[in-house]
């Protein structure tokens, strides 16, 4: 390249000096180059690097935190669904229990009333019959009685003197046929 | 005293007063007739035993009830029995004066009540038929009673030949009841 800028210079001197950079400044711009470079390599570029691993580090901490709290409330998600599940399980045995209980309430006072209903009524049976045997009993003695009691009125009232004579004769004959004394 | 022992204390005492004076049937059937008018005359008993009342009172109740419907002696009896506030048992009394009065004649004392009254000749064969009955010589004392509505009735001692309608209507009643 130098060969082509000095074959430039050499057929069109004035204008390549326009162009190309003096010699010296040449070098000087490649020393200046070159130490910028290497300061930059030997400063710049480690903290540069330093900087960027630590924000590759934050970046990645702040991931994997980011993963450890997903997984977390993945994790509680999970307790809170199963927790949930036996929540709604014993909820559904409670009401099971509850439902069964109910229903054997329901059948034990069912049964109580029957039973209760079964002796009021023979209870009542027992009452309607001895009332019904005390009418009767009542009613026949009053029968019996009101049958005597009209017997010795039509009786005495048919006594006349002739029956009354009657009588007294027939009890004296009746006496009379008895031997050592009798209770008639 | 027991009273069995005062009332026949008090009858024999009465029957030999009344032997004294004479006239036995009358006064005894007279007493005996009293006795079973009081025994059923609660009220009359009830007056004559109350010794609330005055002697000289109760002795004119007797007085005024028997007057002259009895003999005097009959009447002379009974105000004496009253007198010693003996009226409660005066109806035991008399008629144990009667059992003595048949006692007397050899005779038992058969009580008849009967519905209507009987004539002379019912009463001789009722005694008849009483006396082969019992084997004894039955002396009747008839009471008309028309509760018993028709027949008669007689307690000679214990036993008793109850030949009533009422009885008749009585057991007919009990049969009746089963």
């Amino acid at each position: 390249m130098q060969n082509l800028l000095m074959l430039a210079a050499e057929e069109d001197p004035e204008g390549i000096e326009l162009i190309l950079p003096a010699v010296d400044e040449l070098v000087w711009g490649t020393i200046t180059f070159v130490v910028v470079a290497w300061v930059l390599m030997r400063v710049a570029l480690p903290k540069i690097r330093e900087a960027i691993e630590a924000r590759e580090r934050a970046i990645q901490e702040a991931k994997e935190g980011a993963d450890r709290g997903r997984a977390e409330a993945q994790k509680v998600l999970e307790e809170y669904k199963e927790q949930l599940a036996e929540a709604r399980s014993e909820a559904n045995k409670i009401l099971e229990e509850a439902r069964q209980s109910a229903e054997q309430v329901r059948k034990d006072l069912i049964a109580k009333a029957e039973q209760d209903a079964q002796q009021v009524i023979e209870r009542a049976q027992g009452q309607i019959e001895a009332e019904r045997t005390r009418t009767l009993d009542e009613v026949r003695a009053q029968v019996r009685d009101l049958a005597v009691v009209v017997a010795e009125k039509v009786v005495g009232e048919s006594l006349d003197r002739k029956t009354q004579t009657k009588l007294v004769d027939q009890y004296i004959e009746q006496v009379g046929s008895m031997n050592g004394g009798s209770n008639n | 005293m027991a009273t069995d022992e005062l009332v026949h204390g008090y009858a024999e005492a009465l029957f030999k007063v009344v032997q004294a004076e004479g006239d036995v049937d009358r006064v005894e059937d007279e007493l005996y007739r009293f006795g079973k008018l009081l025994e059923s005359n609660h009220e009359l008993k009830q007056v004559l035993s109350d010794q609330s009342i005055d002697h000289s009172q109760r002795v004119k109740v007797v007085e005024e009830l028997l007057g002259d419907k009895v003999s005097p002696h009959t009447q002379g009896l009974v105000t004496f029995i009253v007198a010693q506030d003996r009226a409660r048992q005066l109806p035991q009394i008399l008629e144990e004066v009667s059992k003595l009065a048949a006692e007397a004649r050899q005779h038992v004392l058969a009580e008849v009540r009967s519905a209507t009254p009987l004539d002379d000749d019912q009463r001789r064969r009722l005694a008849d038929a009483l006396s082969k009955a019992t084997g004894k010589k039955v002396e009747v004392k008839v009471l008309v009673d028309p509760s018993l509505i028709g027949g008669i009735h007689a307690k000679i001692g214990d036993t008793v030949i109850d030949g009533s309608v009422k009885h008749r209507l009585e057991q007919l009643k009990e049969k009746v009841r089963g």
